[in-house]
């Protein structure tokens, strides 16, 4: 009898247990993989900026606020008197760019939710991929298209893809099969120290 | 003594641990020299083969390394610890209501300024004012904020280059003990009140006719000038006093006697085939050294092919340029003038010079050398070349030799003809004399009789700095009113009440002079970080009080140039443009030419010099650092951890005797020796320095501050306390005292056993004839210039052996060094330049006492020779990039890799801390963070606001646990990769500068791609002098010494028998 209920446990109970704890890690780490590395993130911001509006239906140039791209390693978020250039004519008498307004006259800095991030110890490098004719979308994906509905107007830019090292490799071993179009291409480096320092 | 007695119990228990570093050296005086007859050695431990050093070279991690962490010294649950367990609790409870995809925030700027990108460094001119030589900076910014001090490349005098405490300058603006406010008897006031107490004070002083006394340091500034002769108008009792520990007063008074001109002309040190320095440290401690080492070492490149200059050492001392002389002559320093009028004689007979008075020396050279030991050879050596190179000679008296001997000295370069290597086109420049012992003797009476009612402390600290003689402390608790601008607190300040805090440098408007022909600017890095003022500005504010402003000294600067200095410089542009192009350049140019040239020598001079004789007691010389300079670095951890180039000693300040005289006090190292001048004495902790004259005593001044903050309070002894108010020699130099044997010891630190390159025991002593130093001589150079390839001086024969591993092909670029040891000086500077550069912690004594300093360059010094007279190599050694890097094959995480570029790569966060990487590297170059030094070091001061600000943001701050090494400035080669891509070009290797190559000022570091053949780099790696340190190893290493030739007309040491 007592050996009959050690063998059922050795070899049914164990093994079913083992299986359901090992399913259940592998189905909730696939499932969350893509909402753990960020894709699908979309926080709130402190004024409801449009990209759809300014990079898609106006056409604005991305490096026209984004201008640390080609030139350094951080692409930079535009300092409020960028906006200000525009907005302290256009379109005055709306509730969002009131508020912007009001940053910029009370010289209070604006706290931009962060939606894309690098870990620190990954030197990650704008300006090279920019300058070798890989194009904003390529990882922050249609950013010009991406306002959302109506119901939603505080969520209109998510991140697209995942910021992994997986995915950083995956161009650099491949960039010739990714990007076609760049003849001049060259191979991505894959040596630790072209990103940690 | 001053470091605390609990300090000194502790140590006796540490002793034990530690071998006796000299108690071979005593007892066998002789074999010493047979058993190393031909071997470097770096201390007296390897050159006895005691056994410690043995045991220390097969541990690479000594057992004091390994050593569990002493709970009780923690900083345990300190406050910062608390509050962040407190935090990380408050984190985990509120992690449940927040966002955990949630990422942060961005701020971008308000409204961004014009010139700033995030990401990309500014670069600004100024002047640093750490001393008086007022060298030009360059500072670089990044978002604001001032992160790396370098030379700026366009001021005429340091061309560039900056010395360590140039470098290491940055953390004393981001020093968080910086006094914020204004302070009246340790109570927070404000300005206004302090201004309005002040200048009551100033009428008062005026009105009743008593002295108002401001003690500055040197004035460099002639704006400054200006302002203080306006403030004497404004109150006439005004006096004001300065003074310089170190200053070259000796030599410009003996030259205002030997020439009848009040200003030195510079020296062409270029043009000079030998060189003769005279208890001299030209090339480290000494002004100008940063120029000097320039000049010295551009006539020892073998690139250049200009013939090598020679340079004679006569000290007492053993110092950078003493180590560095092809001829060192040991003489004790108070017999330095005799041997010169033993020259002065020579030469004038040789010469048949007539009107010299006949006793204007005892002896001839001939008995002079006997009676002193002298070597025979450097000595007639010395003779016939200053008799060869006349008016192509220099002999150069060091800054704390007396006035008599630097008239001597004058007189001897006179008979020679060498002052033609005076310049006649530039002279120094000086704004205001030092003053004299007595003025600063007559300011004390006058405090002490009350007629002194004010005294304003500019930026100094006569209480610690001056001699006791003067009793200046207690002079000025008579003072009514006793005011100190400073940064940080002093020793003065804690006896002022009021304590007015200044700018740092960095915050700074000014102009410098120091020699004809240009002017040096300073203009701000940063807005001030607190509620502090320049001092030029209070005391401006003072001088016509009106409501004060940021601006208001900014515009006195500017205006004085547009009315005094603009019309001199026949520009044509606009002021403001001329003001704007000034600031931008840092240097302005002027042409102006030096009034009448030197005449000839005053021979009633001659009567008031050769009268110094040597004493039958010990001479004590009181030295300048690298480090603390007279005190005002204390405060600063990154000089007090740069070891000292002769004795790789960190932290302390000690009594350096020679091997002789040791035994003579029957003390070894740590032990302690009580000196006695006259009536002032102190004791210090005992250091045995091999080539030190006999009966002479080397101390550091500037250690021991009572008041200089959480790090420099209490490091080393007090040596100022020895100072003489009117001394006989000088206010550096004493013949007359009295040592015996004191009661305790005291643990000195010494990296020079840290981090040994030969550690297989299998290999015991073949690491001598490994060749990691190789010399030879310029004549064997002409002879044969791969005379050092040729020498089959390795066993194991490395070029015929096969590689052993598999080759790898580096097309592209790949990046190598070269360091060309005839230039090398050991000086430090580029260890600082790392330290600032990388991120560097301080560890703190502790920390190097168990062999955790964490500086990716060291500099090993190797001696050579006896201990009474050893010649010394310095070799900077740093991660080698080895193609077939050991470390890579035994790393389990693979964090250390190699790159394509020919680097050797860590990647901090695989790190898992095995450290067998360290154990595989023959280098032993790699680092490893036994704790987070930030957190541990006196109470985590590194992470204090604002010293966690300086980091450099292109390089990982590490944590705790992971191997660092040196990067080769990965950060600078990415830049110019990214640059590159940019302007869609090649990667230039010579675009690319590494932290230490910015730094040296011998141009002794190369740097660049070495698949470039016509790089400079790559010239020095294919020079016949070139060699790898260990090349048999075949890790084919991708630094390239280039060996050091020694300029003698002897062979040098024969190396190896075989």
């Amino acid at each position: 009898m007592k050996k009959y209920l050690l063998d059922y446990g050795i070899k049914v109970r164990l093994p079913i247990i083992l299986f359901a704890a090992a399913a259940s890690f592998a189905l909730t780490y696939y499932i969350t993989y893509a909402e753990r590395t960020g894709i699908g993130y979309q926080p709130e911001q402190p004024i409801a900026f449009s990209h759809k509006l300014h990079a898609g239906d106006m056409a604005i140039d991305c490096q026209y606020c984004h201008i640390g791209v080609e030139k350094s390693r951080i692409a930079s978020v535009p300092a409020v008197n960028v906006c200000m250039g525009c907005h302290s004519l256009a379109r005055t008498d709306k509730p969002e760019i009131q508020k912007l307004t009001q940053y910029y006259n009370e010289n209070r800095p604006l706290p931009w939710k962060r939606v894309h991030r690098v870990p620190d110890f990954a030197y990650f490098n704008h300006s090279v991929h920019v300058n070798k004719g890989i194009v904003c979308q390529d990882c922050h994906g249609e950013v010009q298209a991406m306002d959302t509905v109506a119901n939603d107007k505080y969520k209109n830019i998510g991140q697209v893809n995942s910021f992994t090292m997986g995915a950083c490799l995956d161009c650099h071993r491949t960039a010739h099969e990714k990007f076609p179009t760049l003849p001049n291409l060259n191979i991505g480096p894959q040596n630790c120290s072209a990103c940690h320092r | 003594m001053c470091a605390e007695e609990k300090a000194m119990d502790r140590t006796e228990d540490m002793k034990k641990d530690i071998t006796k570093d000299t108690d071979g050296a005593l007892k066998s005086g002789n074999t010493a020299s047979e058993q190393n007859e031909n071997g470097y050695w770096r201390s007296f431990k390897e050159l006895y083969n005691d056994p410690s050093f043995s045991k220390a070279v097969k541990n690479e991690f000594s057992p004091e390394a390994l050593k569990a962490p002493d709970v009780s010294k923690m900083t345990a649950l300190n406050r910062r610890r608390f509050l962040a367990l407190m935090g990380a609790g408050a984190a985990v409870a509120a992690a449940g209501c927040n966002n955990y995809q949630d990422k942060g925030v961005i701020v971008p700027y308000n409204q961004k300024p014009e010139e700033v990108t995030l990401g990309l460094p500014n670069y600004y001119a100024s002047t640093c004012s750490g001393c008086e030589s007022a060298c030009g900076i360059l500072v670089k910014t990044r978002e604001g904020r001032p992160i790396k001090i370098d030379g700026n490349p366009d001021h005429p005098v340091n061309k560039g280059k900056l010395c360590a405490k140039g470098q290491a300058g940055i953390m004393n603006m981001y020093n968080p003990e910086r006094f914020r406010d204004p302070m009246l008897s340790k109570t927070q006031i404000n300005w206004a009140d302090a201004d309005k107490k002040v200048v009551d004070a100033l009428k008062a002083a005026t009105a009743a006719g008593k002295e108002i006394a401001i003690v500055t340091h040197k004035i460099v500034s002639p704006t400054a000038k200006k302002l203080f002769d306006e403030f004497k108008l404004a109150y006439p009792t005004t006096k004001v006093y300065s003074y310089e520990v170190f200053s070259d007063t000796a030599r410009k008074n003996a030259w205002m006697k030997s020439y009848g001109k009040p200003s030195m002309p510079v020296l062409q040190l270029d043009k000079a085939k030998v060189i003769v320095a005279l208890e001299s440290d030209f090339l480290s401690t000494e002004h100008n050294m940063l120029e000097y080492t320039r000049l010295f070492t551009q006539n020892r490149d073998v690139m250049s092919g200009r013939e090598f200059n020679r340079l004679y050492a006569v000290e007492g001392a053993a110092t950078v340029t003493g180590m560095n002389a092809d001829y060192r002559i040991r003489l004790r320093t108070d017999a330095i003038e005799e041997f010169v009028m033993c020259l002065v004689v020579e030469f004038a007979a040789k010469k048949k010079l007539s009107g010299f008075p006949a006793n204007l020396s005892s002896n001839t050279l001939d008995h002079f050398r006997t009676k002193y030991a002298l070597n025979e050879t450097a000595v007639k050596n010395l003779v016939a070349d200053l008799d060869k190179y006349q008016g192509e000679a220099i002999v150069y008296a060091g800054d704390k030799l007396p006035e008599s001997t630097h008239i001597a000295v004058n007189l001897l370069n006179d008979i020679l003809g060498n002052t033609k290597l005076y310049s006649q086109e530039i002279e120094s420049v000086d704004q205001m004399p030092l003053s004299a012992p007595e003025e600063l003797g007559s300011l004390v009476s006058a405090m002490n009789s009350g007629n002194a009612a004010v005294v304003i402390h500019y930026d100094t600290n006569p209480v610690y700095n001056l001699s006791p003689e003067y009793g200046y402390a207690d002079a000025l608790r008579k003072v009514p009113l006793t005011v100190t601008l400073t940064e940080q607190v002093t020793e003065t300040s804690e006896l002022s009440q009021y304590v007015l805090p200044i700018h740092n440098q960095l915050e700074c408007w000014g102009d410098f002079k120091t020699r004809t022909g240009f002017y040096s600017m300073q203009q701000p890095i940063i807005a001030p970080l607190y509620n502090t003022r320049q001092k030029e500005a209070i005391i401006l504010n003072w001088k016509e009080p009106k409501e004060f402003n940021e601006n208001l000294y900014k515009d006195y600067l500017s205006a004085n140039w547009e009315k005094s200095m603009y019309p001199a410089t026949g520009t044509a542009a606009s002021f403001k443009k001329f003001w704007n192009s000034a600031l931008h350049d840092g240097v302005v140019y002027v042409n102006e030419k030096p009034e009448g040239t030197a005449a000839t020598f005053n021979a009633e001079a001659m009567a008031s010099t050769g009268k110094v004789r040597a004493s039958n007691d010990y001479v004590v010389l009181l030295q300048s650092n690298n480090n603390v300079g007279d005190g005002r670095f204390a405060s600063n951890g990154w000089l007090q951890e740069l070891p000292n180039p002769i004795t790789k000693l960190v932290w302390d300040n000690y009594a350096a005797l020679s091997v002789q005289s040791a035994a003579e006090l029957g003390v070894n190292t740590n032990d302690i020796i009580d000196i006695s001048i006259g009536n002032r004495r102190q004791s210090f902790p005992v250091f045995i320095q091999p080539g030190l004259a006999d009966k002479v005593i080397e101390i550091s001044l500037g250690y021991c501050r009572t008041a200089a903050g959480i790090v420099g309070t209490g490091i080393g002894v007090n040596a100022n306390v020895l100072i003489a108010k009117s001394p006989a020699l000088s206010d550096r130099i004493y013949n007359d005292a009295k040592v015996s044997k004191g009661s305790g010891t005291y643990e000195l630190i010494s990296t020079q056993e840290h981090y040994p390159i030969d550690s297989d025991p299998l290999l015991k002593d073949i690491q001598f004839r490994r060749g990691i130093i190789r010399e030879g001589t310029v004549e064997e150079f002409k002879k044969n210039p791969g005379f050092l390839k040729h020498e089959s001086h390795l066993e194991m024969d490395p070029i015929n052996k096969p590689q052993p591993y598999a080759t790898t092909e580096y097309t592209g670029y790949k990046w190598g060094m070269s360091i060309d040891l005839n230039k090398c000086t050991g000086c430090g500077a580029c260890v600082t330049a790392c330290n600032v550069e990388n991120n560097i912690p301080i560890v703190g004594k502790d920390g190097v006492k168990a062999n955790r300093e964490m500086m990716w360059l060291r500099i090993d010094r190797y001696y050579y020779g006896t201990p009474d007279a050893p010649s010394a190599n310095f070799q900077p050694m740093l991660c080698q990039h080895c193609d077939y890097a050991p470390c890579e094959n035994v790393c389990p995480v693979a964090a250390t890799t190699h790159s394509t570029d020919g680097l050797n790569g860590m990647t901090y966060n695989r790190c898992v801390g095995t450290r067998y990487c360290s154990n595989n590297c023959p280098y032993k170059v790699r680092r490893f963070n036994y704790f987070d030094w930030r957190d541990r070091f006196r109470d985590s001061f590194q992470y204090e606001e604002p010293l966690d600000q300086m980091a450099n943001p292109e390089v990982t701050v590490r944590s705790r646990g992971v191997m660092e090494k040196c990067t080769f400035c990965l950060q600078r080669i990415m830049k110019e990769r990214q640059d590159a891509i940019a302007e869609n070009r090649n990667v230039e290797g010579s675009n690319v500068t590494t932290a230490c190559q910015d730094a040296c000022p011998a141009y002794a570091i190369e740097f660049g791609n070495v698949n470039d053949k016509g790089s400079t780099v790559t010239k020095y790696r294919e020079h016949p002098l070139g060699y790898s340190v260990l090349e048999e190893i075949k890790v084919m290493p991708n630094v390239t010494y280039i060996a050091k030739l020694r300029n003698i007309n002897e062979e040098l040491h024969k190396k190896e028998s075989h």
